[in-house]
């Protein structure tokens, strides 16, 4: 019966795992970068790293739950989960395109 | 960068997540009014702020309800298809859309949140046994069930409606690009009436979704070169924070004398959004 119901439980605590670590780790770089440029050195892009950790944080929890559908053979949701992925990395070149279109 | 703004940004973004936390609302919708009023922010980058903050408190609380089995992966997955594609629409949008409707249509999100935080949202019925065979929730093998604090047991549920969840998810991803928001509006109806989760299970699924949805966006605003980091890093530091605060305080504070405060104060912002469609604005910065 279990094993019909939508339950993931070693994914979802993979998953658990990452974010919170991966939100210490970020939030820890973006400190840091504000803390140096408080303290009047150059920090911003330490800060710039923290946010992109941020940013990329979900999108690598879309990859990790890519490469567990895989192996499990659930090439439906693989392939769901792949049309995730693509719909991210198309916003990022959308992004890369409209700023080109702006300064040019 | 001055230091005095940046306390500012923190301790704005803290108390606005705090507050949001305990009612379950995303902090943006907050955080997006503030910065613009009283920071003297412009919209887009308090909007592209903002979503770098819904990003952080999504994935700074997802873990907590992974761990008890209350968010469904699967269906985040498919409805994320829906909340991204959307989230590219209203980065475009945000591009093309004049300023004044952005503030009008941010009043009118204020507005419906109240009206929604006034109306008391009912657990959906969730029928066990109608559905038939050849539904997409069947067939995505989506029903599941979750542990019950209070009756000690597993509570079986199933999804219903994928379709008209996806249509509405997209409009949710769709405003949450637009306005830097986890718009709730929107994901509210289409959790409870389309798909019918029970709510604690609705509201963990939304809230590790809105990671995805917003991070759709965030690379393209990232892009774009409209992440100001002055103005994200406090602000998103001062979100995680304040989610973490949110959670205690939610047994303190009577939830009903909240629930007033926060319609008084959505309402204020929508007038405020107003003001500003028309044309109308404070002069002041906070500092």
């Amino acid at each position: 019966m279990t094993s019909d119901l939508a339950r993931h439980p070693e994914l979802e605590r993979l998953i658990a795992k990452v974010l919170d670590r991966g939100t210490w780790i970020a939030s820890g770089i973006i400190t840091s970068g504000l803390a140096l440029e408080l303290a009047g050195w150059p920090g911003m892009r330490i800060v710039i790293g923290g946010i992109a950790i941020f940013i990329f944080l979900p999108v690598l929890r879309v990859i990790m739950m890519l490469i567990i559908f895989v192996r499990e053979r659930d090439y439906r949701f693989s392939v769901v989960a792949a049309l995730v992925l693509m719909i991210i990395v198309f916003g990022a070149a959308l992004g890369v395109h409209m700023a080109g279109s702006m300064s040019g | 960068m001055n230091v005095e703004f940046s306390a500012w940004l923190f301790a704005v973004s803290l108390g606005a997540s705090a507050l949001g936390g305990t009612l379950g609302m995303a902090s943006g919708i907050f955080i997006v009014p503030i910065l613009i009023t009283f920071g003297g922010i412009e919209i887009h980058e308090a909007v592209a702020a903002s979503i770098v903050s819904v990003i952080a408190c999504s994935c700074g609380s997802a873990a907590p309800f992974l761990r008890a089995s209350l968010t469904n992966i699967r269906v985040a997955i498919v409805l994320e298809v829906a909340t991204t594609l959307g989230a590219l629409t209203g980065v475009v949008l945000a591009g093309v859309l004049p300023v004044p409707f952005l503030f009008l249509l941010f009043a009118v999100v204020l507005l419906l949140s109240a009206w929604q935080m006034m109306a008391r949202r009912r657990e959906p019925t969730n029928a066990l046994e109608n559905a038939g065979s050849t539904d997409w929730a069947t067939a995505l093998r989506l029903h599941s069930s979750y542990p019950d604090g209070i009756l000690g047991r597993d509570v079986s549920y199933r999804v219903h409606r994928i379709p008209l969840g996806l249509v509405l998810m997209y409009g949710a991803g769709l405003i949450s690009a637009l306005l830097g928001i986890g718009s709730g509006v929107l994901k509210i109806p289409a959790m409870d009436t389309a798909l019918r989760l029970p709510i604690k299970v609705s509201s963990a699924t939304s809230n590790f979704m809105i990671g995805v949805t917003a991070a759709a966006s965030g690379v393209a605003y990232f892009a774009l070169g409209e992440i100001n980091p002055s103005v994200a890093g406090p602000v998103a530091l001062g979100s995680v924070v304040g989610a973490l605060f949110g959670a205690r305080f939610l047994m303190a504070v009577s939830s009903e004398k909240l629930r007033l405060g926060f319609v008084v104060v959505l309402v204020a912002l929508a007038g405020q959004m107003l003001l500003s469609a028309f044309g109308i604005h404070w002069s002041g910065h906070a500092v």
